[in-house]
């Protein structure tokens, strides 16, 4: 895609979202960090559907959360690929559904995608999340400070962002994210193993079949047992569980 | 060692070819097509925007192993991105990793015959023994248990096979992976399932089965994958390329997942080898999965045209050939007649046969010997090239055969 363009249709695309997220105020659960953004919205959306209802709650589909896929997810429109003629379909459609739709979700979960500076704040000239879950801040690269503390800059960013009576969710285990405690007038809840964590992770196994683990949140305890492997896999379930709990 | 160890013999005929002018190749297994657009632009946006320079972990991007990971889950096979993904230089990489890993001197590696050519010097690299398994022929090219376990000595180490095979186009089915298996268990050994076709599925193949009572569900992708079984996880070494499926043999990309522990073993000799795999690759992978779906489906929808076209080009060659048609990957693997092979006196064995035809004909293709014992008075011939080289090639070997007629 040429860079015209692709600003063209960024630029239009921005404004169609935020008239539609004008006109119907959704709740919006944003998600951010290096990885598992999706295995957490993946798990939140099909928590909070169980208490909602499948019409009432959205995410991105695909992993659309880029400054040109976050709009699509919100629209719920497909890309134009590399195709002049269907980005000018996609425009159409999105015009139209920013101003005539009659239905939209009352909670959306949006992966916010960041690759680099000033990333956060466009996306969030867009959305302005309600409430915000931080994942981890990991870097892909052998020399250790690889650009990590640019994408540290950028969660905060979002954590700023958040209204007083928001609410944001930070990974306790990782130290970056849990420094943003700090950068918030959030209500902060800290979900991991570590003992101070709000929602507390004890007694993690890893069986043929998946993994057990305990879960401890506003007092009640209980054991848990998931079909997937790796630890984000049980970090995604307390989150969605957790969210779905206080919302 | 290298004594041992030769240059393939894929590439010897490719090597053959290029010295002769208007060769028509249905040698080397490459596709015809190059990379798709949204993948080459993946690779470039990293490039500009700086991030390919570096090394990445060892393992790899971790997006990447992310994203890999959730496309496995699609297929119902699940791993731990962080810790049980390395990504490789292509799957040779990923083999020559896990046997430099598993093996000790004289470890016997069980392999199918006929199977993909260089499995044989990755085993001997790590100084492994390969040991052939006969397929069986009758039955489509499928395992023969039965001889399978006959092979296994104290020694077996590791069965080595691609799914669906190279060369037959076989698709292995459940029941017999399952036995497999059970063969693993019993004989305590591990299992490197390297599924590089698993994308060119030609006829909507695994239908489930039962167990007892139960049903058991059609894999999701259409191939059935001993990935799916959790109960054999700590000793299944799983194996993708995207060289074949998205048209990027140069870029030297592929994966390996494997249980954590095995995985923790593997990394260190990946590491060795390569420190990890090219980056700019890496974001080129990436992209592939995240945007070419509708590329890849093209692709199945091509292949499957030149898998038809070539079978009709054999059909009439039915005094030269006779042949199964392939299931899946884009090879066949036609058996010479013996009566053309008694027509024949300077011939004694494929490769010979294969140099004739290159020689004479002006067509490239693979001595079915260099696949393994059982694949002698064969020949591999690979439909990734165009319809147009097909065409040609077969117009060539119609006129060479006429006098046999």
């Amino acid at each position: 895609m040429k860079p015209f363009f692709k600003k063209f249709i960024q630029f239009y695309l921005k404004l169609y979202t935020k008239i539609i997220l004008w006109r119907f105020r959704p709740f919006v659960i944003a998600v951010a960090g290096s990885t598992n953004k999706t295995p957490v919205k993946d798990y939140s959306l099909k928590f909070l559907r169980e208490k909602y209802g499948a019409d009432d709650v959205r995410g991105n589909p695909r992993s659309y959360n880029t400054e040109i896929g976050l709009p699509l997810a919100i629209l719920y429109l497909d890309s134009g690929e590399s195709s002049f003629w269907k980005w000018l379909e996609v425009l159409v459609q999105a015009k139209m559904k920013a101003l005539f739709s009659s239905n939209f979700p009352k909670k959306l979960v949006l992966e916010l995608g960041v690759g680099k500076e000033g990333d956060m704040r466009y996306l969030l000239g867009m959305v302005h999340p309600d409430w915000a879950v931080v994942t981890n801040i990991e870097g892909s690269y052998s020399d250790a400070e690889s650009n990590l503390d640019e994408l540290q800059e950028e969660m905060k960013v979002l954590a700023k962002s958040l209204p007083a009576k928001g609410r944001i969710f930070l990974n306790f285990d990782d130290g970056r994210v849990r420094s943003l405690a700090k950068n918030t007038k959030a209500e902060v809840v800290g979900y991991g193993f570590s003992e101070d964590a709000t929602a507390k992770i004890s007694n993690l196994k890893t069986t043929v079949e998946g993994q057990t683990f305990d879960f401890e949140f506003r007092g009640k305890k209980e054991p848990v047992e998931i079909k997937k492997y790796g630890r984000h896999n049980v970090y995604a379930w307390v989150i969605a569980k957790i969210v779905k709990e206080s919302l | 060692m290298a004594d041992n160890i030769s240059l393939s013999p894929i590439k010897d005929m490719e090597l053959r070819a290029s010295r002769i002018p208007g060769v028509v190749s249905l040698a080397q297994g490459v596709p015809s097509f190059d990379t798709p657009e949204t993948i080459k632009q993946a690779a470039i946006r990293a490039i500009e925007r700086g991030k390919v320079a570096k090394y990445s972990l060892a393992p790899g991007l971790l997006e990447l192993r992310e994203v890999i990971t959730q496309k496995l889950e699609e297929e119902n096979k699940f791993y731990d991105f962080e810790e049980e993904v390395i990504v490789t230089a292509g799957s040779i990489e990923a083999i020559t990793a896990t046997m430099l890993t598993i093996l000790s001197p004289g470890d016997e590696v069980l392999v199918p015959d006929p199977t993909y050519t260089s499995y044989q010097p990755a085993i001997k690299v790590a100084g492994g023994v390969p040991v052939f398994v006969p397929l069986d022929e009758k039955n489509h090219w499928s395992f023969d248990i039965a001889e399978l376990e006959k092979r296994i000595t104290p020694k077996t180490k590791a069965l080595l096979f691609c799914n669906p095979n190279n060369p037959t186009g076989t698709i292995f089915t459940r029941n017999q992976l399952h036995a497999v298996a059970q063969m693993a268990i019993k004989h305590d050994f591990y299992i490197l399932s390297d599924e590089v076709y698993k994308d060119f599925i030609f006829d909507g193949f695994d239908e489930g089965s039962t167990f007892g009572n139960r049903k058991v569900e059609p894999s999701r992708s259409g191939l059935y994958s001993l990935a799916e079984m959790r109960g054999i996880r700590d000793r299944l070494v799983y194996i993708f390329s995207f060289s074949k499926a998205y048209a990027m043999t140069g870029w030297r990309i592929a994966y390996l997942a494997t249980h954590h522990e095995l995985a923790k073993k593997i990394l260190g000799t990946h590491d060795v080898l390569v420190t990890c795999a090219p980056v700019v690759s890496q974001y080129a992978a990436l992209g592939a999965l995240e945007m070419a779906e509708k590329d890849l489906a093209g692709y199945h929808r091509i292949y499957k045209a030149r898998r038809d076209l070539i079978c009709e080009r054999l059909d009439k060659l039915a005094h030269v050939f006779e042949y199964q048609k392939p299931d899946s990957a884009y090879f066949v693997f036609p058996k010479i007649k013996k009566e053309i092979l008694d027509k024949m006196p300077n011939i004694s064995n494929s490769k010979d046969f294969a140099i004739e035809l290159l020689e004479k004909a002006h067509v490239a293709t693979v001595p079915g010997n260099a696949f393994g014992p059982s694949g002698e008075n064969h020949i591999r011939m690979c439909f990734g090239r165009s319809e147009e080289d097909i065409n040609e090639a077969f117009d060539r070997l119609e006129k060479y055969f006429k006098v046999f007629l």
